[in-house]
């Protein structure tokens, strides 16, 4: 047996160039496969990480998904608000513990702005029950105050007391901008990996104030309220986004849900999602879409393996003599079977190992920047159970293709590889 | 000639390979399949049951006697909504009635159990004889108005409190840790909390998980085990309700007739 790796090895290394190649296409089918799996998994820690304790999110009439997506995860934009006497009347409702008014639709360099109260500080939590944390300054107190996330520190490099500028609406750069009304930093939140790491937090008087000049729609020459003057102004916001609302008791989410959707006590048609059943439903749709990226990428590491089994197949004539001489030398055809199953092994082995360090590398060099990008937090990890498996899979399947070429070499007479072809 | 043969054989592989895949996954349809559906219409039940589903304890009553739905269902996710599940075998018509029998030292208990027996959820129709009534009488909407708030109250049972049961539900997610499930709603009947009425506080289950619960999604049907404690709320809010701490999250099989 042993004899018999150093042989597969040595003849091998004769054909390292092909072998080579072959190992690369398994490596890079591999990295697919593994990479759309993980990207799957944090996608969705992530987004249940993002929101804990809320019971009911409450916002205007839309799709359910919809509305978890803009008010949670800073998704798309908002069809609707609600009006903010709704939000009162929610606040005042006996089973609600607490309600965290939240009003979207600014951003400052692509960041999402979100304008909200101190409740927000208190009540909100994440990944399982985290409070939010400050880790510099405190929350904002003042109508022009911000509190930044983690990330929009970091990749702007803001610190306490810098002075920031908003800009209406959402996207990237050329969108008019607020100059008039710049806001002071004056807290950093700590980390959370949530999309609270991507949002400017502002107050909602803060975000009356910068658009008390903006009521005819867009900022009208010749109309200019000065930042100073703003106080005297009423900074109550007439409408928001949605409302977070938390209960005294769980039990009741349903009752409360209800009201709300017959309208019992509000002005205006409202909707009110449980985040986890919401959370659910958007993996039922998405469900339909991982799966197609599972298949594609299961077929993609079945083509590798077809090379595989073409190249050793190919081989085959190449080495016509050498398996011949073997056999001439006392080798057995089952010794000629193994040796060809034990380096299709060892290349689908290699592969699949230079594949999950490909992944590593690949997720070490761009998980920075996927993380800016679509907001998913890559960590180069050992693979999961669910990875290993898959990894089993893909080398057992190895091994059953490469039994095809050695079965063939089996049958091989020994006359056949001396016997020279015309 | 002999790579034709290869070639053919390949070929025939795949298609072996191909047939067998489906075989099996027409097989397994086949036995995810309601075989005989028999859903109980609205339409049969007696004219002076027009409430039925909307508290268990009735709908149960009015159903029984009719043909089961979501028995037959049971094993393959296929609910529809107003589903219960079926608790025991033993007794088939009435799919509502725990066997009542031990499993690990948690007493299978009905849903019913959990509402207090002194507690009638007809109350509010008292002295309202619905056969006397005109059609479009203004009271029998005011009753029914009024029984509405009367169910969304409706009270739990005290002696519940610290009792180990175990019973069958449905899920609703509340908080995730990760993949895993922590924190969830547990309610009789499928569709609960979308298509009708919800049920009263005392017909829902908040569940907190000691372990992390994988490959749970909403409106799954599981079997809880867990001690039962009854929440008091402040009296403002009136109605209390009821949480556990569940030791044991199982996926529902329905119980094998025999």
């Amino acid at each position: 047996m042993k004899l018999l790796l150093r042989l597969a090895a040595k003849s091998a290394w004769n054909r390292r160039f092909t072998l080579g190649l072959m190992l690369l296409a398994i490596a890079l089918s591999t990295t697919m496969l593994l990479g759309i799996e993980r990207v799957r998994h944090e996608v969705r820690a992530g987004f249940s990480q993002s929101v804990s304790g809320t019971d009911l999110v409450v916002g205007a009439r839309t799709s359910p998904i919809q509305l978890m997506l803009y008010a949670i995860f800073r998704i798309g934009g908002a069809t609707n608000n609600m009006g903010w006497d709704s939000a009162q009347a929610l606040a005042r409702n006996p089973a609600v513990a607490w309600t965290i008014p939240i009003s979207l639709g600014d951003s400052h360099r692509g960041f999402p702005v979100l304008a909200t109260n101190g409740d927000y500080f208190t009540h909100f939590r994440y990944g399982g029950g985290q409070a939010l944390r400050l880790a510099q300054g405190q929350p904002f107190a003042g109508v022009f105050d911000a509190v930044l996330g983690a990330d929009v520190a970091d990749k702007l490099h803001y610190k306490l007391g810098d002075v920031i500028i908003l800009a209406h609406g959402m996207g990237g750069m050329g969108l008019t901008q607020h100059a008039d009304k710049p806001f002071k930093v004056v807290g950093i939140l700590a980390r959370t990996g949530t999309p609270v790491d991507r949002t400017v937090h502002i107050g909602l008087d803060g975000m009356q104030a910068i658009h008390l000049d903006w009521e005819g729609g867009a900022p009208l020459p010749g109309v200019h309220i000065p930042a100073e003057f703003v106080k005297k102004f009423n900074l109550t916001p007439t409408s928001i986004t949605a409302v977070l609302v938390g209960l005294k008791s769980r039990a009741r989410v349903f009752a409360l849900q209800r009201d709300i959707a017959d309208g019992d006590g509000f002005k205006e048609p409202l909707m009110a999602v449980l985040p986890g059943v919401a959370l659910d439903q958007l993996w039922d749709v998405v469900g339909i879409g991982e799966n197609a990226l599972l298949v594609v990428s299961g077929m993609v590491v079945v083509v590798g393996l077809a090379g595989l089994v073409a190249a050793i197949l190919a081989s085959l004539g190449e080495r016509r003599r050498e398996l011949a001489i073997l056999r001439s030398v006392g080798a057995r055809p089952l010794d000629v079977l193994l040796l060809l199953s034990i380096e299709g092994l060892g290349v689908m082995l290699a592969g699949v190992v230079t594949g999950l360090l490909l992944l590593s590398a690949l997720v070490w060099a761009l998980g920075p920047l996927l993380a800016q990008q679509f907001g998913i937090a890559l960590q180069p990890a050992w693979p999961a159970a669910g990875e290993l498996q898959l990894l089993l899979w893909t080398v057992l399947a190895g091994l059953f293709a490469s039994l095809l070429p050695g079965l063939r070499a089996y049958r091989l007479s020994l006359s056949d590889g001396l016997t020279p072809k015309i | 000639m002999k790579n034709l043969y290869w070639i053919g054989g390949i070929v025939a592989a795949g298609l072996l390979v191909g047939t067998g895949v489906r075989l099996m996954a027409h097989h397994a349809e086949a036995q995810a399949a309601p075989a005989p559906t028999t859903p109980a219409p609205q339409a049969s039940l007696p004219p002076g049951a027009p409430l039925a589903g909307a508290v268990p304890g009735v709908s149960a009553r009015a159903d029984a006697g009719s043909t089961v739905p979501g028995v037959a269902a049971a094993s393959s996710g296929q609910y529809q909504v107003g589903d219960h599940l079926q608790q025991s075998a033993a007794v088939t018509d009435k799919p509502y009635q725990a066997s009542g029998k031990m499993v690990n030292g948690y007493q299978e208990i009905a849903w019913e159990s959990l509402i207090p027996k002194d507690w009638d959820p007809m109350a509010p129709f008292k002295g309202l004889k619905l056969d006397q009534l005109t059609d479009d009488d203004p009271r029998a909407d005011a009753a029914l108005w009024k029984a509405k708030k009367y169910w969304k109250d409706a009270p739990v049972d005290a002696s519940m409190e610290g009792k180990p049961v175990r019973l069958p539900g449905f899920v609703v997610s509340l908080d995730r840790e990760g993949e895993a499930l922590k924190e969830f709603l547990l309610v009789p009947y499928f569709g609960a909390c979308i298509h009708v009425p919800p049920p009263p506080a005392n017909q829902i289950i908040h569940v907190r998980s000691t372990k992390a619960i994988k490959n749970v999604r909403t409106m799954d049907a599981v079997w809880i085990s867990g001690v039962i404690k009854v929440e008091r709320s402040d009296s403002s809010m009136g109605a209390s309700s009821y949480s556990m701490k569940a030791v044991s999250v199982e996926p529902y099989q329905a119980p094998d007739n025999g």
